[in-house]
């Protein structure tokens, strides 16, 4: 299976769509480069505009252009374009309802070793929380292809999350319907929810729980706003247990829409496996998401637990 | 697309601050104190400067403006009232239940407002990215931004100017409604941004000084050929409350609420001696 960079998959997407789509316009704050753009800002130098180290502007600039019919892509270190510039998000692009695409790459944890500072583990939340917004968290390189173009296609703000690490590339044509999950396995005695990288750890651990005698239903929602709650529910009343994971914290990411969904049907009961609501320390990748339970052992482990407390 | 033809920007003034006035018969209070100091560089900017049609609000060649200090809307609305864009009647609206005219202006509720502002800090960065967009499809019309001088506290301006600056964003004009007042008292005294014209020159900003009430030198400083490949700043020297004796150079117009007796006086004070004049004009 080959491995590839999220962020060089990103920026050759949105490149080529950008070739063929006069209307997008790329905004770099001082990371065009780090976001995959380094090619494209040579071949189309009058539609790469760098700002500097100003994410607040950029985020109203890109509002601006996109009231001339630009489609802005702006780019950045997942909290300087979530939570440093959230209320120029808010009111330029949410309240004004702009045709922006804001991308928070590094998500998660994987800007690890730089501490909390530059861990992005509120962005669901925030972005989500943004009346109009759609927030996007594709998984492997194919859906991630898929989620570019449909972001792209897409009339309206979207946030999308992506992360550093290599990424799996099973060359498929994901189709990418923005507010729709896929069963990735069907499975009576639980439901396991995911999103964004994660979704490939977790892909890892119910194949390890399948071939030990439990059947898991995995269903990945690459779209966490607005969540498919069909999909859930269906899932749900089948099975009556439903365990989320995700890289992101606790509170407001997609555990808390799923609960939302479930509180609303009055159905199975939910667990999580996400980032308790602390400040994190600085360690390496894989450590952080083991200390957190988002390995797959941990995730294994969670799904037993939800199993046998039934 | 020409200038829309309106009376002098002076009577446009005028009838912009009795529409303020009627404004503030349908609501107790309001911002008036600066929608008053910057009333007449709009009047002066929609009556000869702006090209602009409101018969086709949404003209992609049409000239921006955007109310930065969006506090200040009932000047802006009380002036796309009288340019024509929508019904005076809308005016009796203001502050009101479901209004289309709310304390700050709303894109998607009124023709001629081009951004959502009010939150500080916000309208200078969006005109940028308006000029770059419409320089992007080779389109000359010109951004126009009314800021505060107390709004100049929010650093994102400063991101904005340089970012500006940088560009040799020539198309844009950004107006500081400078009348030396904020919420808490003098500007001076809350958070000093002087010197306004050497800090948007530092930031590489071609800057005119100008009396914030004089048309002849706003329309002149608006109207100064725009081959210059720099932004923009006027610094307008601005009397919080103009035109109303009783709260002009008053820290309390920032957000007044008359008396009915002050409310009677402000009419006489811009010439509406009785209610039938007021009614029909």
């Amino acid at each position: 299976m080959t491995l590839v960079d999220p962020r060089k998959t990103f920026g050759a997407t949105v490149s080529d769509c950008a070739l063929e789509r006069p209307e997008i316009v790329v905004l770099s704050t001082d990371s065009g480069k780090s976001s995959g753009f380094g090619a494209f800002a040579e071949e189309a130098p009058d539609r790469y505009i760098e700002v500097g180290i100003a994410e607040q502007a950029a985020t109203a600039i890109a509002a601006g252009l996109a009231t001339t019919g630009a489609i802005p892509v702006l780019c950045s270190i997942a909290p300087f374009v979530t939570s440093r510039n959230f209320e120029f998000f808010r009111n330029d692009i949410g309240y004004m309802k702009q045709n922006v695409k804001i991308v928070g790459r590094n998500g998660g944890f994987t800007y690890s070793e730089l501490g909390s500072t530059h861990h992005s583990l509120e962005d669901y939340a925030l972005a989500g929380s943004i009346p109009n917004v759609v927030v996007l968290a594709p998984g492997d390189a194919g859906e991630l292809r898929a989620a570019c173009r449909a972001m792209l296609d897409y009339e309206g703000p979207v946030y999308m999350r992506i992360g550093s690490g290599p990424i799996p590339d099973f060359r498929d044509n994901r189709e990418f319907v923005i507010g729709r999950g896929y069963y990735v396995t069907r499975g009576a005695d639980l439901t396991v929810v995911t999103t964004g990288y994660t979704s490939i750890l977790v892909r890892e651990a119910v194949a390890a729980a399948r071939a030990g005698g439990l059947d898991v239903e995995l269903v990945c929602v690459p779209t966490v706003v607005p969540i498919d709650a069909g999909i859930i529910l269906e899932s749900a009343n089948r099975t009556g247990l439903v365990l989320t994971v995700e890289e992101h914290y606790e509170f407001g990411g997609l555990g808390s829409r799923v609960a939302d969904v479930l509180s609303a049907s009055g159905g199975a009961r939910l667990s999580k496996v996400a980032v308790p609501q602390r400040n994190q320390p600085s360690s390496t990748y894989d450590d952080l998401l083991r200390r957190n339970g988002l390995d797959v052992p941990g995730i294994a482990r969670a799904m037993m637990n939800v199993v046998q407390s039934r | 697309m020409s200038p829309i033809s309106c009376d002098s920007s002076r009577d446009l003034a005028l009838r912009a601050r009795r529409n303020v006035l009627r404004m503030l018969e349908a609501t107790p209070a309001g911002h008036v104190g600066g929608a008053m100091s910057c009333i007449d560089a709009l009047a002066v900017l929609y009556a000869s400067v702006l090209t602009i049609d409101p018969s086709r609000p949404g003209d992609p060649r049409r000239d921006r403006f955007l109310l930065s200090a969006g506090h200040k809307a009932m000047a802006q609305y009380a002036i796309l009232a009288e340019c024509g864009f929508f019904d005076k009647s809308l005016l009796d609206t203001y502050g009101k239940e479901d209004t289309a005219l709310g304390g700050h202006p709303d894109m998607y509720k009124l023709p001629g407002i081009e951004g959502n502002t009010g939150a500080l800090g916000h309208g200078l960065a969006l005109g940028v990215g308006m000029g770059m967009g419409l320089r992007q499809q080779n389109c000359d019309a010109r951004v126009f931004v009314i800021l505060g001088d107390g709004e100049l506290a929010e650093g994102s301006n400063w991101e904005a100017a340089a970012i500006a600056a940088h560009y040799r964003l020539g198309s844009l004009t950004a107006l500081v409604d400078v009348n030396g007042m904020q919420i808490s008292g003098p500007t001076a005294a809350v958070m000093s941004m002087e010197s306004i014209p050497e800090k948007f020159a530092a930031f590489g900003w071609r800057v005119v000084e100008v009396d914030g009430h004089d048309h002849e030198a706003l329309h002149d400083v608006l109207t100064l050929p725009s081959s210059e490949p720099r932004p923009t700043a006027i610094i307008m020297r601005t009397v919080k409350g103009a035109g109303i004796p009783t709260i002009a150079s008053r820290v309390e117009s920032h957000y007044w609420k008359p008396t009915p007796e002050e409310l009677d006086d402000a009419i006489r004070s811009l010439g509406l001696d009785d209610r039938t004049a007021h009614d029909s004009r």
